[in-house]
């Protein structure tokens, strides 16, 4: 291991998902009240109104796509009995699906935010940053993605950026693995570490308080006070009547 | 029935499906979910609405609110302000006061920690440099460093040339304020006290803050300046026509009015907190009539909108009274019309008719002197016919007001007198030559018109009344003269038709509305009300615009009436509390008189401006006058004035006062006498006749609770050129030779620089403290203790204190007290005792009116006689100034109030009763000057005292006064107060709910029995004189100077042509400039003059910055779009702003909104290289000469009563569009 890849694979990483999480529990810590979209909806409802679902959903898929290809190992969808050339005809097609929503939603949501005056002006430089990263990883990831098969080349990334990443996890990074894979690849994954470092400073908390319990939920929450212990001199003083019942 | 559930299977579903997992009880029917906890963001909401505490204060801003705030502190930050909902209720039948306030207001809070916020005393760093290398070469002594600094002119320029250009660094108090003291003392010591000079304006406002300052400043003997005529706010028509200044009704009497008109008054945004009486009036049935130039936001009330060109309004009100006078005159007698103006006007009393120059013209009025009665005061009675014909003196007049013979009878009981209104119908007319002004240029020509007319003790004589329809062009059959033939007539003065030509309202709409407006007086009683301002205010020519509005509401009797007549609302004028107010701001309790100037004439001569005065003094002329004025210069005009001890003018003379005192008392002569022998020698000049002498200008000014150079300074560019000697944009040239004044000299050399010492206070940097030399950060309204009240509701509010003035700030009252000990200290070794000679002007409510009968000047310089004070030269008084002692008696309440009283409005009150409460109340000093006098030494001190010496707020105060008067006018009069007898307000009651005031003699309304005020109704009701020649309100103003204006009787005159006057290129004129366009200054809807205005909340409100508010049409002419920087430039200066383009405006007109602040947004104009100036740089000083006539009845000097207005509504500027790249 080298040291550029002790930096790059190893120690980034770790520093990105300490801050990942710190910066969470910092966040809800310190920022309730700035737990928050900052949704611009009050000032441009046209654009977003199909830009903001293409995007989500998008996005969403994208994600699942993330978890099926990087946290389940190749071995257990094999072993379901899932060829190589079958999971990569489903993660193509469904991913390229995903993709391109996320991909053309973004763009709307980024002219939106550019042209719209308003928007703009509600944009600030944490945002800006922001943008930047987000669009680079996705861009990243698909353009990637999308190369390797058109060049007829696709890279299995089952085989390097998988294995390395879960190996994060058992604290034992696996740099060979993912210093395998192509530089695409590994630019998309830099790129996604620093994603995860900006996460908790950024808009995007805002994935962890997403409103899904509204699905199932009564619309009106009565909430009474729980029972406290009285504070010292505060305790309830009986009427002299109902002395010694 | 269905059963109760929820919208949709689907949604029941998952509802149902989620109650197994989560916490707490989901009800049967789904749709509630109960839950024990998770309400510890409760805190949030609930520590938002929890406050450490909750403060009662107001603002102090000159907006006439006078509202009641709630303060909010949070850890010892002010959080927030809302409004007070407790105001006292105004009865039954009515809406209430509450609440009251304004998003200005609400923002005010945001100051506290502003960036603009002046947090420590500053001085420029090249003075502060200066400063401690001359103490140094002087042995420590700050007086003679100054002395050095000033008194050499390389040092000078160098702090007076960085003026305006930052480079303030931090001081320590105690050297700001030994700087700031040392210029005092030198300046009082080498020039003379009147050198120094105090500019706060409003007292009202904050009346302690105001009488701290006023009080160190009178003390020492330096002249306080007026606002109200200099801020052209003063009605000049006020005095001409009631004898009194600004009485007007307050809000909750537009209640009371059925017919209002809004007239050069934008209600909803210069009067917020008022403007729900006058909706909620015309759910009562109340109809609303707006008159405005532009589509302004009163106007979405009216029921009519008639737009007069800009300054014409007195065309469309003369035309307004032609149809009055007709129909409710002349084709039909109106009983309750007729007898109103027999009783409470000068319409049925004799003027006689002289002939001049082959014409006849209206002399003076005739008076009991001319009828051969020899009685005390007889040629001050002024004379009427009564029924029978026969010559009768009816009491009120002022002869009766002053001296022994005339107690008991100054009423205006008529007895059996019914006084003949007209002479009409008798065999005798006469043709009578009248000017008028139509012209588009304004000059004037001669109509002949007929007025019935007789003998009386050989004089020809006529009626007000006849002459007064003579003027409007009401004719009757068989009289003499050029009549119009109806109101369609255009060619003759007066009719409906006539206005229309000049002012663009249609001839039947005016006619219309103003014979509603008399109907609906008549049908009411008089409630037909019409609110004005500075709309109509701010013209060169408005006091002739009032007196036509004035006419309306007079001749419908409506004033004195509740819910009638004028209206006046600019500034907040009103210090209900005024007799306790008067006495310590003015130090009546240690030295009388004071030094008060009329500041328009100051600042004319201090800035330089009379410099570029090319208009002769005769240019305004009639036709009918005598040239009195021929070959003089306006500035000529101000010097006779001041010489005849019309109009006050400090630095009087060119000796220093104390030194002139000395040499008095050296001579062993009488002050007189000394005085007009060294006159006559030419030793002794007054200051006025030579302004640019370095001995005659102002050295040290100090300005507080004001922004002089950002808001009022008329002719910026001059203020920054001549007093300043700052960077400026003057762009004209000055007068000509041949346009050169003839009594007043003219220097070669003008200087610039004139002040070695501009101080001011303030909590925020303005246009004003950037240029000062010292800046001291003052407190806030919020951190103060200190009165408050207005013309718009009867209650008197405090300020308190919600934290302690934050970082290094004091409060005003704290400020002065610092300078006047440091002052004192130094004054010990450098002034000591001095007798100092004040020259004091005729005064109004005085006998000093009657030293010029008929108004008639006699120019002792011209006649070559010797002049006698008081009489026709200024009074002079001898009055020591123990300047070591300042200090000591600016902290206790000194014996001349015991001794000599307190005198209002020409009415003493014994004050011993209130100063014996004070001892007890305040306590009492030990030792010194002022050993065992009542203690001054804390501002609510200060509060006690004005609450105590006044009959507004102390009721056996009132009581007294009204018995005082008894005695003069022998009617009854003390019940008014009766009810209150008993009751002082304190400050404590101030400071936990509004408090109203008690009916007292020191206003003309009445409150008795939670009645709303409204001025006059003491007059109407209980026939107290006004106080004016005849005692009544007068349509004919008798004086030579008004004679010689051709504005005796109420006349049309039109805006200035400054094209003519001036060359400015005509309105409408495209140029290499621009377009030419009138330039209007009227007041903004986000800020209150220039506070606000800089305020982040009102900024994001409004576009921010400087804009210029311009019509499509004229804005199309030069190529502007709406927001596009522009650039307007005329002889006074340039600026820089943006153009907000708006079908509000008419074409020909621009609108820059009064003071918006210098320290937002202003670039770099092309024109001059220099950054652009504000809306104050392209107007300049112009004073009208009537205004500066005085020593007569009404119109005799009284302090921001009587003055020339700084009026800035003629202007006209050029405008272009500029680069749009502007760089700062």
């Amino acid at each position: 291991m080298t040291g550029r890849e002790q930096l790059l694979w190893v120690v980034l990483p770790y520093l990105c998902l300490v801050t990942f999480i710190g910066g969470h529990v910092w966040r809800y810590r310190y920022d309730k009240f700035g737990w928050t979209t900052r949704s611009s909806q009050m000032y441009e409802r046209r654009i977003l109104r199909i830009a903001s679902p293409l995007f989500h959903f998008g996005i969403l898929a994208a994600i699942g796509g993330h978890v099926v290809g990087i946290l389940v190992p190749k071995s257990w969808t094999e072993s379901v009995g899932v060829s190589e050339g079958a999971y990569h005809v489903v993660a193509l097609s469904l991913g390229a699906v995903a993709g391109v929503c996320t991909v053309v939603g973004m763009a709307l949501l980024i002219y939106r935010r550019r042209t719209v005056g308003p928007v703009f002006s509600a944009t600030t430089k944490n945002d800006k940053l922001m943008y930047v990263v987000l669009a680079a990883t996705i861009v990243l990831g698909l353009v990637t993605t999308v190369l390797g098969n058109v060049t007829g080349h696709p890279h299995d990334y089952r085989e390097t950026v998988a294995p390395y990443f879960r190996s994060i996890f058992w604290f034992s990074p696996d740099t060979a693995r993912i210093s395998e894979a192509p530089l695409g690849f590994q630019v998309h994954v830099e790129m996604a570490w620093l994603l995860f470092a900006l996460w908790p400073f950024t808009r995007l908390v805002h994935v962890f308080s997403a409103p899904i319990g509204y699905l199932t939920r009564p619309y009106i929450v009565y909430r009474s006070r729980e029972q406290r212990p009285a504070r010292r001199g505060w305790e309830p003083v009986s009427r002299p009547d109902q002395r010694g019942r | 029935m269905t059963e109760a559930g929820l919208d949709s299977p689907a949604e029941q579903l998952l509802v149902q499906l989620g109650r197994h997992f989560r916490k707490g009880e989901v009800s049967d029917d789904l749709r509630t979910l109960h839950q024990i906890g998770g309400r510890d963001a409760d805190s949030f909401y609930r520590d938002r609405w929890s406050h450490d505490k909750v403060v009662r204060s107001t603002h102090g801003v000159n907006c006439t609110g006078g509202c009641s705030w709630k303060v909010y502190v949070k850890d010892g930050i002010i959080t927030w302000e809302s409004q007070q909902t407790d105001y006292p209720t105004v009865g039954p039948d009515s809406p209430e006061y509450e609440p009251r306030g304004c998003p200005r207001g609400a923002a005010f809070s945001w100051y506290t920690y502003s960036p603009t916020r002046v947090r420590y005393p500053y001085v420029r760093g090249t003075l502060l440099r200066l400063f401690r290398e001359a103490k140094a070469r002087n042995g420590d002594d700050p007086v003679l460093a100054w002395g050095e600094i000033v008194g050499t002119p390389a040092l000078a320029s160098q702090y007076k040339k960085a003026r305006g250009k930052g480079g303030f660094v931090r001081a320590t108090w105690d050297e700001a304020i030994e700087i700031a003291s040392a210029a005092h003392v030198h300046t009082i010591k080498t020039w003379g006290p009147d050198r120094v000079a105090g500019f706060s304006p409003i007292p009202a406002m904050s009346m302690v803050s105001h009488a701290a300052g006023a009080r160190f400043y009178t003390l020492i003997g330096a002249p306080l300046l007026s606002f109200y005529d200099w801020y052209a706010d003063l009605p000049v028509a006020s005095p001409q026509v009631f004898g009194d200044q600004t009485d007007v009704p307050e809000s909750g009497d537009w209640w009371n009015a059925s017919y209002l008109m809004l007239w050069g008054s934008n209600v909803p945004v210069t009067r917020t907190p008022d403007a729900h009486w006058m909706t909620e009036a015309r759910y009562s049935g109340q109809k609303v009539v707006v008159c405005s130039p532009d589509y302004s936001d009163a106007t979405k009330f009216a029921d009519e909108w008639l737009a007069p060109a800009p300054g014409t309004d007195g065309a469309l009100a003369m035309a307004m009274g032609h149809v009055i006078l007709r129909e409710f005159f002349v084709d039909r007698t109106t009983e309750p019309f007729a007898d109103y103006c027999k009783r409470f006007t000068d319409l049925p009393f004799l003027v006689t008719l002289e002939e001049q120059d082959g014409r006849t013209v209206p002399g003076r009025f005739l008076t009991a002197a001319d009828l051969g009665e020899t009685s005390e005061h007889s040629e001050f009675k002024t004379v009427l016919l009564d029924a029978a014909g026969e010559a009768v003196v009816p009491n009120g007049s002022l002869g009766f007001r002053f001296g022994q013979q005339g107690e008991g009878s100054w009423n205006l009981e008529l007895g059996d007198t019914d006084p003949l209104l007209t002479l009409y119908g008798g065999t005798a007319s006469a043709e009578v030559a009248l000017p008028r002004f139509d012209a588009p240029d304004g000059s004037g020509s001669v109509i002949v018109r007929g007025v019935p007319t007789c003998e009386v003790a050989g004089h020809r004589v006529t009626t007000v009344f006849d002459l007064l329809l003579a003027s409007y062009g009401v004719d009757r059959e068989g009289l003499p003269g050029t009549w119009p033939t109806g109101y369609d007539d255009p060619s003759s003065p007066g009719t409906p038709a006539w206005q229309a030509e000049i002012t663009g309202v249609p001839a039947d709409k005016a006619e219309r509305i103003g014979r509603e407006f008399a109907q609906n007086s008549l049908d009411s009683g008089g409630r037909s009300m019409i609110i004005m301002g500075a709309g109509t205010n701010h013209y060169f020519h408005s006091d002739t615009i009032y007196r036509a509005f004035l006419a309306l509401t007079t001749l419908t009797g409506c004033q004195g009436k509740n819910g009638g007549g004028w209206a006046h609302y600019v500034g907040q004028e009103k210090v209900r509390p005024l007799t306790g107010h008067a006495q310590v701001a003015m130090s009546a309790d240690w030295a009388r008189p004071p030094r008060q100037m009329i500041g328009t004439a100051y600042w004319y001569l201090a800035t330089g401006q009379w410099r570029y005065d090319s208009f002769r003094a005769d240019a305004f002329s009639s036709p009918t006058g005598k040239q009195r004025f021929a070959g003089m210069t306006t500035v000529d005009v101000l010097a006779q004035s001041a010489r005849l001890g019309w109009m006050p003018s400090y630095p009087t003379f060119n000796w220093n006062s104390l030194d002139l005192g000395d040499a008095v008392k050296a001579s062993g002569q009488k002050p007189g006498d000394f005085v007009a022998d060294e006159l006559a020698a030419g030793r002794l000049r007054f200051s006025c006749e030579d302004p640019d002498a370095p001995e005659n200008f102002p050295r040290v000014l100090t300005v507080w609770r004001a922004n002089l150079l950002g808001s009022s300074g008329k002719g910026n560019e001059y203020f920054l050129k001549h007093l300043l000697g700052a960077e400026h944009a003057v762009q004209g040239s000055e007068a000509e030779e041949s346009q050169r004044p003839r009594d007043v000299t003219w220097r070669e050399e003008s200087p610039e620089g004139k002040l070695d010492l501009l101080l001011a206070l303030d909590f925020r940097m303005t246009s004003t403290t950037l240029f000062a030399d010292v800046v001291l950060p003052a407190a806030t309204w919020y951190e103060k203790h200190d009165l408050n009240t207005t013309d718009m509701h009867p209650f008197v509010n405090a300020f308190t204190p919600a934290i302690s003035p934050p970082w290094q700030t004091r409060t005003d009252f704290d400020i002065f007290h610092t300078l006047a000990k440091t002052f004192s200290q130094q004054a010990e070794e450098h002034l000591g005792v001095r007798t100092d000679l004040v020259a004091s002007p005729l005064a109004h409510d005085t006998p000093d009116e009657m030293s010029l009968p008929h108004g008639q000047v006699i120019d002792w310089r011209a006649d070559g006689t010797r002049p006698v004070p008081g009489v026709n030269f200024p009074k002079l008084a001898m009055v020591e100034r123990d300047y070591p002692a300042t200090a000591a008696k600016m902290a206790a309440l000194g014996p001349l109030v015991d001794s000599l009283g307190a005198t209002t409005k020409g009415l003493t009150f014994d004050l011993t009763g209130p100063v014996s409460y004070l001892k007890h109340k305040n306590g009492t000093v030990r030792g010194g000057v002022a050993d065992g006098r009542p203690r001054l030494d804390r501002d609510t001190d200060m509060c006690e005292a004005i609450l105590a010496m006044s009959g507004t707020t102390n009721g056996a105060l009132a009581v007294q006064g009204f018995e005082t008067l008894e005695k003069r006018t022998g009617t009854r009069l003390a019940d008014l107060a009766r009810e209150h007898e008993g009751k002082q307000i304190t400050f404590a009651d101030t400071q936990s709910r509004p408090t109203p005031v008690i009916t007292s003699p020191e206003w003309s309304g009445s409150e008795q029995g939670g009645r709303r005020y409204s001025p006059f109704v003491i007059n109407v009701e209980r026939a107290k004189p006004w106080h004016t020649l005849t005692g009544r309100q007068h349509f004919f103003v008798e004086h030579d100077w008004m004679a010689e204006l051709g504005e005796q009787l109420p006349v049309f005159r039109p805006p200035l042509d400054m094209h003519q006057l001036f060359a400015e290129p005509t309105i409408g004129s495209l140029g290499e400039l621009g377009i030419t366009v009138r330039y209007l200054t009227p007041h903004s809807k986000w800020s209150i003059h220039s506070e606000y205005q800089d305020n982040l909340f009102m900024l994001s409100l409004s576009r921010g910055g400087q804009t210029i508010w311009m019509s499509p049409q004229d804005a199309g002419k030069v190529g502007v779009g709406d927001n596009d920087w522009i650039e307007a430039v005329n002889r006074n200066g340039v600026v820089v702003a943006r153009a907000i383009v708006s079908h509000r405006m008419p074409e020909g007109t621009v609108y820059m909104h009064h003071a918006q602040e210098r320290t937002i947004d202003v670039p770099i104009a092309e024109t001059s290289k220099k950054r652009g100036g504000i809306h104050n740089s392209l107007t300049r000083l112009l004073m009208k000469p009537t205004h500066l006539a005085g020593g007569y009845a009404q119109l005799s000097y009284a302090f921001n009563y009587l003055g020339p207005t700084g009026n800035q509504r003629d202007e006209v500027t050029m405008i272009r569009r500029r680069s749009q790249e502007v760089e700062y």
